[in-house]
């Protein structure tokens, strides 16, 4: 490794006009080698800050997923019981994700699902279903392929554990737009484990829908509570869905942040072996600089 | 029952939410502050036509009074 040194000391001395000074090469390298270690440092340390953050609250974000799981369980006791006779053909597909990024690939596994529920084939829907979007990052992505078909989006979820406060005002505002569809598909990421999740899509049954299925039918409701039904099992169904996208959002993200800091981790080491080799294969050029040169005396 | 005049108004989500903030707004202090927490929203929304979006609206816009239990005098 010296004789390579050596010979790219000798190829500097032979290039012509402008040689810098004979250490001023690996100087330069060693001044950018130090920079780089400082900062992929302190990219370390926020990195490491983020992931502390993220387990904390997944915590409580998990927590709070096992109870609004309930909800959503007994929410599809009704639909389970009451299945709709003709297959929905326009379905209002309700995105959720959230605001913030660093959380790996949450919002794109959620907008690639939207998508290709939207041009699956073995369960065709109307190629212009509406789709409202919960969050900023899968409405820019969703905007930009599906664009025609968006009819709502919303934001400020997720910053802390979602309240059935916004899912009811969600829901709110889905009832009270006029936007047509036949039934509802929620399009969320399932919590399988602290290192794993994957989308999933949870059909709500339309009021008109469930008015029309037999089960329902067998129970004379009045047109009144049956809308009111409807209305609750969808906040219900998107609080259930929120939840546990939220949980899904703070273990993804405290992976990637994981991950990063591995990363980083194994950047310092590296830079800082070359560092060390660089700067002591300068001390040494010196040695040989001054030995040679007491030596000529 | 039947002669409730609210169905005219606003959803059925609406209506669980207001009850839902009178039913806070008369606990015990201590125990309204942690309810309070469950019933905040931020909520933002915003139409969209063609891939064009709107301006963003607050659902609750701020309003900046903190209503508290007021003495019964």
């Amino acid at each position: 490794m010296l004789a390579r040194r050596s010979l790219a000391r000798i190829a500097t001395q032979s290039s012509p006009l402008g040689a810098a000074p004979k250490n001023a090469r690996n100087m330069a390298t060693l001044r950018e080698i130090e920079l780089r270690l400082k900062s992929v440092k302190n990219i370390e340390k926020i990195t490491k800050s983020m992931k502390m953050i993220a387990s904390t609250k997944l915590a409580k974000a998990q927590r709070a997923m096992q109870s609004g799981k309930q909800y959503g369980l007994a929410n599809s006791e009704i639909f389970q019981h009451a299945p709709s006779e003709n297959p929905a053909k326009r379905k209002l597909f309700i995105v959720v994700s959230s605001d913030k990024g660093l959380c790996g690939g949450i919002h794109s596994s959620v907008s690639k699902a939207t998508r290709r529920a939207i041009a699956s084939t073995e369960k065709p829907i109307d190629a212009d279903s509406p789709i409202m979007v919960i969050g900023d990052k899968s409405k820019m992505q969703l905007s930009r392929v599906l664009g025609k078909n968006l009819a709502m989006s919303f934001n400020q979820i997720g910053r802390d554990i979602p309240t059935f406060a916004d899912a009811a005002g969600v829901a709110d505002l889905i009832v009270k737009s006029d936007v047509k569809y036949d039934g509802i598909s929620i399009v969320y990421n399932k919590f399988i484990s602290a290192v794993s999740y994957e989308p999933d899509v949870v059909e709500v049954v339309g009021e008109n829908a469930l008015k029309e299925s037999a089960g329902f039918r067998a129970y004379e409701m009045e047109d009144d509570v049956t809308k009111d039904l409807a209305e609750f099992s969808l906040a219900n169904a998107i609080y259930a869905a929120l939840v546990e996208a939220h949980a899904c959002e703070q273990s993804a993200r405290r992976n990637a942040m994981d991950n990063a800091s591995k990363n980083a981790k194994d950047m310092i080491d590296r830079l800082t072996m070359q560092y060390n080799r660089g700067r002591q294969a300068a001390i040494t050029n010196e040695l040989v600089d001054i030995i040679t040169g007491a030596s000529a005396l | 029952m039947s002669s409730a005049t609210w169905r005219n108004f606003f959803t059925y989500n609406k209506y669980a939410q207001i009850t839902a903030r009178a039913v806070r707004q008369s606990l015990k202090e201590s125990e309204r502050v942690v309810a309070e927490k469950r019933g905040t929203t931020a909520l933002k929304y915003q139409r969209w036509e063609n891939g064009v979006g709107g301006p963003q609206v607050f659902l609750n816009p701020e309003e900046d009074k903190k209503v508290g239990k007021s003495a019964a005098v």
